[in-house]
Order: structure tokens, then sequence, then C-alpha cells
């Protein structure tokens, strides 16, 4: 069957917290459907099958490859890509962290690796090192060694946590 | 002020993060056009016949072309200026396909769905030639490698280096110790996480533009000059933002085909590989085998070292013809040897061919090199850092084979202050263990170049220029892979200028509208472009205090540039203000342009160490521990310079253990064609990694900065390669130290 031969159906998507409307195919990836359809282009693309990461989204706040969901099962859900992560036009906390502690060389791998590690510590807020190295497991980046990408996860982590008890105590 | 040794974020380090950074792929264009190849299944073959009828009845199907319909000129994708004598083997679609991967036909299409579905109804047929899949059968396979019309006879060896310096028979017959070591390294692949893409339009006056992530703008010009015999100005060549080369992105290789489609088209056309396709059908690294003779003095002194060294670089002649040249001149740039015979050859095989990654040469050479030397060392009872700092070069050494001056050569300071901060002494004489774990330490050292002197004309063309808003703009023809050389380069502007980061705009390289550099190639960014803008910002400095004293009737000795503006004891001025006040009286803005020409080509080293875990039961190796020493001569931006060298191990660790594209002996095939079945080192697998800079300032570098980027990945594996022997009392010479390899070096 060609391409054009595919029955195309409405797809309703919640992205960024929007909801878009976008006629597809019904074995178009999510990552096609957010990048090419939507114009979303933070998000990358390095393999389209599941092993890189720089493809990465939030699935209602938990980070998934979105090269290996169909844009059809992504409906009804939260969707967040890197462009939904810039506050008001500024950068995030995390991305803040990224860039002061050189956890970013070319950038392609950037996005994915900031919403895998958002991801993280919205599910792990109390930073564990060694947990944030085991939750990029699944991110390549062949630029950095990762370590310092760690760091900067890290170093956010403890600014949420500081953030909180301030805010707990400005509270009590 | 200040810039300079400051750990500042990239200066396009905000579109990185937030996803803004417009990659070659991002932008949306109306009738983008998608083209897709063929690529043959066979390592040698001719293409008979191509049937495109079912897809040219596709709906969406713009075009098909093959060796039939397109360009026959020759030409090599490796060279970076027009008229560089390098052999043109390669075609855009050659009649004779020679490996797996090699390039058939392609389809240009409405969508990159259509065109990838058309290329599986392609029907060709091939008449399935012999194939030389190993350099043993390569070897066998001689004669001259271009006929009396100077066409590719794809006979062997390509290139072959030859030194013979001092008395090395003599050598041996004197030495109290002679050892004798064959290491054998593999193809690895860059992974850039971008895969290989371009694009290209028609542009007015009969010209086609090509937008691409290359390494160098005037080189994709000259290849794709080459390959389409046309004048190189009708080609508009301009640099994207580029996700990781690493090398792999040095030679154009969709660009010719790009342009070649958008001219026959006049669409917009973007060709793009899959993953599989990147792994496939561009680069690797060349797989190299060597044998190594050293011979010791009873004190440590290496007396002499006898080197035979085959280089693989696959189906087309690329770069591979440099490469013995290029490991022979790393070779004998790390130790005062006083007799060398080297014998070094590049050989063709019917496999994927091979080009620049990280170190050219240097990372096989190294391996080589040090893995050797270790053995020697076990051998002969001497200590693995004192026998090196017992023959390391210091500063103002000369080297045998070019007679060059290696400059400000602190390879000892790396040894020395490594080994302690390492904890080397104590660590070093601990036993590894006798249970299923063991544990060992080593070590490597290890040298690179700084730029492409006395090869190339290594000049630069640097212009620095005060807007009318009072921003600077830094033109050269500019690079930026990722590694920050943007950054430190308008750092070093900043610097001379008194300004912030923030004041230095970076255009990136353009056929049109830079002079020709070499590009980002050959660890030449900061030591050879940043002399060139520290060059031009002196005289930008010189030419807005010029300006300013007209508008501030003052002396331009009295004036100073600093935080943005131009100031005396006793006024100042902003600098957008001086640019509205000249622009007010019709006055050229000032502007400075500077070439700097190096002479020179000292060597960065370094020195590095490693601790790591084998488990015995199943041959998997674990990195517990990591130091990189590095002779950097200045850090122009710490963070910077360490994410180089925490790079670098990434790459260089699964140099060591994991990474091989591993051709199949029997069908030319990669094994390792996806990232599924190619590993790479991840989070969890990277040790704990400790950076120490020796700055001890290279007089001819910009703030006496030497270059990082490539020494970088360079001793890692045999640091690795030799912790693993040293935890293990095996001689594994065999990169990578698979699983199953240990285990067999265990059994033996
Ligand atoms: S593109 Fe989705 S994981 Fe690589
Ligand atoms: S920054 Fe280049 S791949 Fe991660």
């Amino acid at each position: 069957m060609t391409p054009d031969a595919i029955p195309r159906d409405r797809l309703t998507l919640w992205v960024n917290g929007r909801e878009v409307s976008v006629i597809a195919d019904p074995h178009d990836r999510l990552s096609h459907i957010l990048r090419d359809r939507l114009g979303l282009t933070g998000l990358k693309e390095g393999c389209c099958e599941g092993e890189c990461g720089a493809c990465t989204v939030l699935v209602d706040d938990h980070p998934v490859a979105s090269c290996l969901m169909l844009g059809f099962q992504a409906e009804g859900v939260r969707i967040t890509t890197i462009e939904g992560l810039t506050q008001g036009g500024g950068l995030s906390g995390l991305q803040q962290a990224f860039l002061t502690y050189g956890a970013v060389q070319c950038g392609f791998c950037t996005p994915g690796m900031v919403m895998a590690a958002e991801g993280h510590l919205r599910a792990n807020p109390d930073g564990d090192r060694a947990a944030i190295r085991h939750a990029l497991a699944g991110n390549i980046c062949r630029c950095t060694g990762f370590a310092l990408i760690v760091d900067a996860v890290e170093s956010e982590a403890e600014r949420r946590q500081a953030d909180l008890s301030n805010a707990m105590e400005a509270g009590a | 002020m200040g810039q300079v040794g400051k750990r500042l974020a990239l200066i396009d380090g905000v579109e990185k993060v937030t996803g803004q950074m417009r990659f070659a792929a991002d932008d949306a264009v109306a009738g983008l056009a998608h083209a897709a190849l063929l690529f043959s299944p066979h390592p040698h073959a001719r293409v008979l016949s191509l049937d495109a009828g079912k897809v040219l009845a596709m709906a969406g199907v713009i075009g098909v072309w093959w060796h039939q319909t397109t360009p026959q000129n020759g030409y090599n994708s490796a060279i970076w200026l027009a008229g560089q004598q390098l052999l043109a083997d390669e075609r855009m679609f050659p009649a004779v396909v020679r490996h797996v991967g090699d390039r058939v036909a392609v389809v240009l299409a409405d969508t990159e769905a259509t065109a990838r579905a058309a290329i599986e109804l392609l029907e060709v047929t091939y008449d399935v030639l012999p194939a030389i899949l190993s350099p043993e059968g390569a070897q066998a396979h001689t004669g001259p490698t271009v006929d009396a019309d100077r066409q590719p006879t794809y006979l062997n060896p390509v290139a072959e280096v030859a030194l013979d310096h001092g008395d090395v028979a003599a050598a041996f017959a004197r030495a109290s110790h002679v050892s004798q070591t064959h290491v054998t390294t593999p193809r690895s692949h860059h992974c850039a996480i971008e895969t290989h893409v371009c694009r290209a339009w028609p542009e007015a006056n009969d010209r086609i533009a090509i937008h691409s992530p290359c390494q160098s703008v005037f080189a994709v010009q000259a290849v794709v000059a080459q390959a389409l015999g046309i004048a190189a100005d009708r080609l508009h060549v301009t640099k994207s933002p580029i996700g990781g080369s690493f090398g792999g992105k040095a030679e154009p290789i969709l660009d010719p085909i790009c342009a070649f489609l958008a001219m026959q088209t006049g669409r917009v056309v973007q060709l793009q590989l899959s993953r599989h396709e990147t792994f496939t059908a561009t680069r690797t690294r060349s797989a190299t085998e060597g044998r190594m003779r050293i011979a010791l003095a009873a004190d440590g002194r290496i007396l002499g070292r006898d080197v035979v060294v085959t280089v693989d670089i696959g189906a087309y002649c690329t770069g591979g013809a440099y490469l013995p040249g290029s490991m022979l001149q790393r070779m004998v740039r790390l130790y005062d040897v006083p007799a060398e015979r080297y014998r070094g050859r590049a050989v063709y095989t019917n496999t994927l061919p091979t080009g620049a990654f990280r170190g050219y040469g240097s990372p096989q050479i190294h391996a080589l090199g040090e893995i050797a030397l270790d053995l020697a060392a076990r051998d002969a009872g001497f200590d693995p850092v004192a026998l090196r700092l017992r023959n390391i070069v210091g500063p103002g050494a000369i080297d045998p084979w070019q007679g060059l001056n290696l400059g400000n050569a602190r390879g000892a300071d790396c040894l020395r202050r490594g080994a302690k901060a390492f904890g080397w002494e104590t660590r070093a004489k601990l036993a590894p263990g006798t249970g299923r774990f063991r544990r060992g330490v080593g070590m490597a050292a290890a040298t690179h170049i700084n730029g492409c002197f006395p090869g190339d004309d290594e000049s630069t063309t640097a212009t620095l220029g005060l807007q009318a808003d009072g921003g600077i703009v830094l033109n050269c023809a500019l690079h930026d892979l990722g590694c920050g050389s943007d950054t430190t380069l308008a750092q070093i502007a900043a610097e001379v200028l008194g300004l912030g980061l923030q004041n230095i705009r970076v255009t990136p390289a353009d056929t049109d509208t830079c002079t020709y550099d070499l590009g980002t190639r050959a660890s030449r960014m900061t030591y050879i472009v940043g002399e060139a803008v520290r060059k031009a910002a002196l005289a930008l400095d010189q030419a807005i205090r010029d300006a300013a004293a007209l508008a501030l009737n003052a002396a331009a000795q009295d004036l100073t540039l600093l935080q943005g503006c131009v100031q005396s004891a006793r006024t100042r001025i902003s600098l957008a203000d001086l640019a509205a006040w000249l622009v007010a009286r019709k006055t050229a803005l000032p502007s400075a342009t500077q070439t700097h020409r190096a002479t020179a080509n000292p060597g960065s080293f370094a020195a590095h160490f490693a601790e790591v875990e084998v488990d015995t039961l199943t041959g998997r190796v674990q990195v517990t521990d990591y130091l990189a020493a590095h002779d950097i001569g200045r850090a122009i931006n710490p963070m910077l310079v360490e994410g180089q060298i925490h790079g670098g191990i990434q790459i260089g660790l699964g140099y060591a253990l994991y990474e091989d594209v591993a051709v199949d002996p029997g069908t030319g095939r990669l094994r390792g064609d996806s990232f599924a079945r190619y590993t790479l080192a991840n989070a969890p697998e990277m040790p704990p990694i400790r950076t120490l800079l020796v700055e001890e300032a290279e007089p001819t570098g910009p703030f006496g900065a030497k270059a990082v980027g490539e020494i970088a990945t360079v001793a890692v594996a045999p640091a690795l390669v030799n912790a693993v022997n040293a935890a293990l009392g095996t001689r594994l010479t065999d990169l990578p130290l698979l699983p199953e390899r240990i285990i067999l070096a265990l059994q033996n």
C-alpha cells in the first residue's frame, strides 16, 4: 500500500496546555506529528527506534520516547514538549542549570535530555545522583560524557528542594 | 574584561536548551521535496539495470536517478579546497558498487514517506563480483592505484609512508629488553545524535544554495563542484547548526546528490539519512592493525622502535591516504626516541569507507604505542609512569619526521601531577584480588597536534566590526560543531575589547561572505582561529579608540574599552552611542580584518589514569575511577575544556570496551548497524571523572591556549586496556575488549 492509500482521520491532542487538532494517518508516530505537523521542532529524532531518547516528551508527567508512540495513542493525555517548558518566555530552572553546568554542547540531545530529567525530577524530587544517572540511561549524548548533565539535574533538584522548604517555612 | 579563563555558558546555549536552535531539517519550507537513497546489498557488484516503472507511476514521486542519469565525474569527498590532489575515486552513483551501503539510486518525492516507500519498489539487477573484506586479502591485491589515464584501479596499497630515523638495528642490538606487541583497533562510528542531512535549493543567477551541517563550507563547495563538474562559484554553501560531528560530517556525503536534485528539479530538496543509514552508508574510523617492537635500555630509556601499521580505509580513498602519515606524525611527537623505523600502509577493502573521527589516526597509533609500552614496562619491571617520564619529550623538542618544534610541551607535568592526584604510586601496588571481581589501574600518555601546519597553508582571516546598534560582529568562516568554539572565540574577542560575551555576535560560515578557511578540524579552532580573532580584536580596539577620540575630543591613547563603553578618566561614550554618532556623521563604523598565518604546530599533551573492575565470570569491565590531566596551555573557558575532556572519555571508553561496527567477514555487512546493536557508554556506565588542567601557556597560542578537542579522546582506550591487563595479568591487545575476548584470555 502506498502512503497515500492509507485512510486518514482527525486526531485531537493536548499539547503544552493547548488542544490541537490534525488530520493524521493511523500509523503516524507521535514524534512525527509533533515535529512535522505541529511545528514543534524543538523535539529531535536521532533514531526513530526508541534507542536514543532525543524525542523524549512528557506524557502526563512521565518521560516517553515519542517515536515509539502512535499519535492516536496520545489522545486524552497531557503532552509536554521542550517548547512547553519555557515559563513565560524565560528559562526553566532545569534549562538554566543545563546552561550553567555546561551540560549542553551541540544541543541535539538536549531537548530530550531536559524532558527526561524533568520527568524524573517530577517523580523523584530528592535528587539522588545514582537515580538520576539511571533515569537518563535511555538518553544518548555523544558530546558531554553525561557527568555535567547529571550535575545540572542534581543542582536543580537541590534548588527545588530549597524552594520547597522555603515555601513551607513561609507558610508555617 | 576578564573574559578569558571564565566558565561562561555557551553563546548559543539558550537556543539549545529551549529547542529554538534551527538545525538543518527544522525549518518548515513550503514545497520541500524529500530524497531517499537505495543502497547496495552487495560488497562488490556491477549495477546492470534499474527498473523504475512502478515507482514513476506512484503519486508524489518526482523522479528517479541512478548511474546512467547522473554525472559520473570522479571526486574525493575529503578534499577541502578545489584542485587538491587526492585520488578521485568516488561517484555519486557508481556503475560498480564497492561496498554494502554504496549508493545505487535516488528517488525524489513530495514526502519522505513516499520517497522511502518508492525505494523499496525499485527493481535492480546486479552482477555480483568477488569482494575483499579483510586487510589481509587486500595486501595481496596489489598494483598501482591509478592507471595510465589516471583512473582509479582500486589496487593496494593506496598510500605508503616510511620513516627511517637513527640506527634502529644498533638500538635493538644494544637493548637490555626487547618486546613486541600486536594491536588491532576496530572501526568505530561517530554516532552524532543528528543523523546526516542536507538541504539544497536553486538560487538566482543559476546558482545552487546548500545548507549543510558541515565542518567546512569550502570543502562542501569544492567536493560538490568536483562531483557535478561545475564551477565552484555556482554553489553558495552555508553552515547550519550541527547536531554533533566528531569528523563524521567532515566529508560532504549527501551534498553532491542534494545539489544535483535541486538543480535538476528546481525544488527545495532535503536528503536525510535514517540512523541505520548513518551507520551503514557514511563513514567510520579506520580499522588498523599494528606491530610495535620496542628496544629498552636498562635505565628505561627507549632506544628504538620498529613499527608496521596497516590501515583498512574501506572502499574509497577519501582522506585515508593521509592516515599512515598522520599516525606517524603523532607517534614521533610523544617520546624522545633516537631510532625509529616506521612502515605504514593504507589499503582498500570492499567495506564502508573510513574517514576523520576525533583524532585522525591518533587514537589508533596511541592504542598501539601506549599498550605496547605498557606491556614492555611490565616485562622489564618498570613502573609505567616512571618509564614514560623517562622518555617523554620536553619543551622545545624537535620531532624527527617533520622537524617541527613541539612548543611548550608539558607532557611530563601531566604525568607527574596526574599520577599524584590519582594516587598512582599507592594504587599501582595494590593487588588485583583473587575473587570474582579484580581491580586494576592503568594509564596512558598522549599527544596531538594544533592545526594543519606544515601540511597546509594554516591561515585564517577574521573580521570584527562595530554595528550600528553598538554590537560587535565576528565574521570568520566559523563551524562550531557543538564544542563551543563560537563561545571560545567570542570570549577571546570580548577579552581584548573589554566587553562581555553578550556584546559579541558570531556569524556561521558562508562561502559568499567569509574568507577561505580550512574549517573545524585538526584541533585548529582555538589555537589558529583564536589567534586570528585576537589579532582582529586588537586592531578593532585601536580603530574604535581612534573613532571615539573624535567623538570625545580626546586622545586615542588615553581611551580604553570597558564594559561596552569607550572611556578616559574624565569622559565616556557607549558603543551604541558611538555607532550612532558615527552613522549620523556619515563616517564608516570601525572594523578590522586580520589574517593569522601559523608557522608552528606545538603539541598538546595528556596523561590519563583509570581504575577498572573486571568481572571474571562475565567478562564485563566497569570503569570505577578516572582522572585526565591535560596540557592545555591556557583554558580560555575551563568549563568547555572540561566538557571536551568528559565527552572525549565517553568516546574513548566505548572505543576500548564496546564500539565496533564489525564488518561481517562473509557478507561485508555491518553487525553494529543501530543503537540497539552498537553499544555506547550511557550515563550509568560512565565513571566519576576528575580533570586536571596544566596551564603553562604556549607562547604561540592566543593567551597561551592550545587545543583539547581531539586529544581528549586519544589516551582513553590504551589507559583502560592497560588497566584491564593490570587487573587480570593478561595481554589483551585487540580492541574493543568485549566480554568474550576477556573470558577467552582468562581461559588461556
Ligand atoms: S528518536 Fe525516539 S528514541 Fe531515538
Ligand atoms: S550535546 Fe551533543 S549529543 Fe548531547
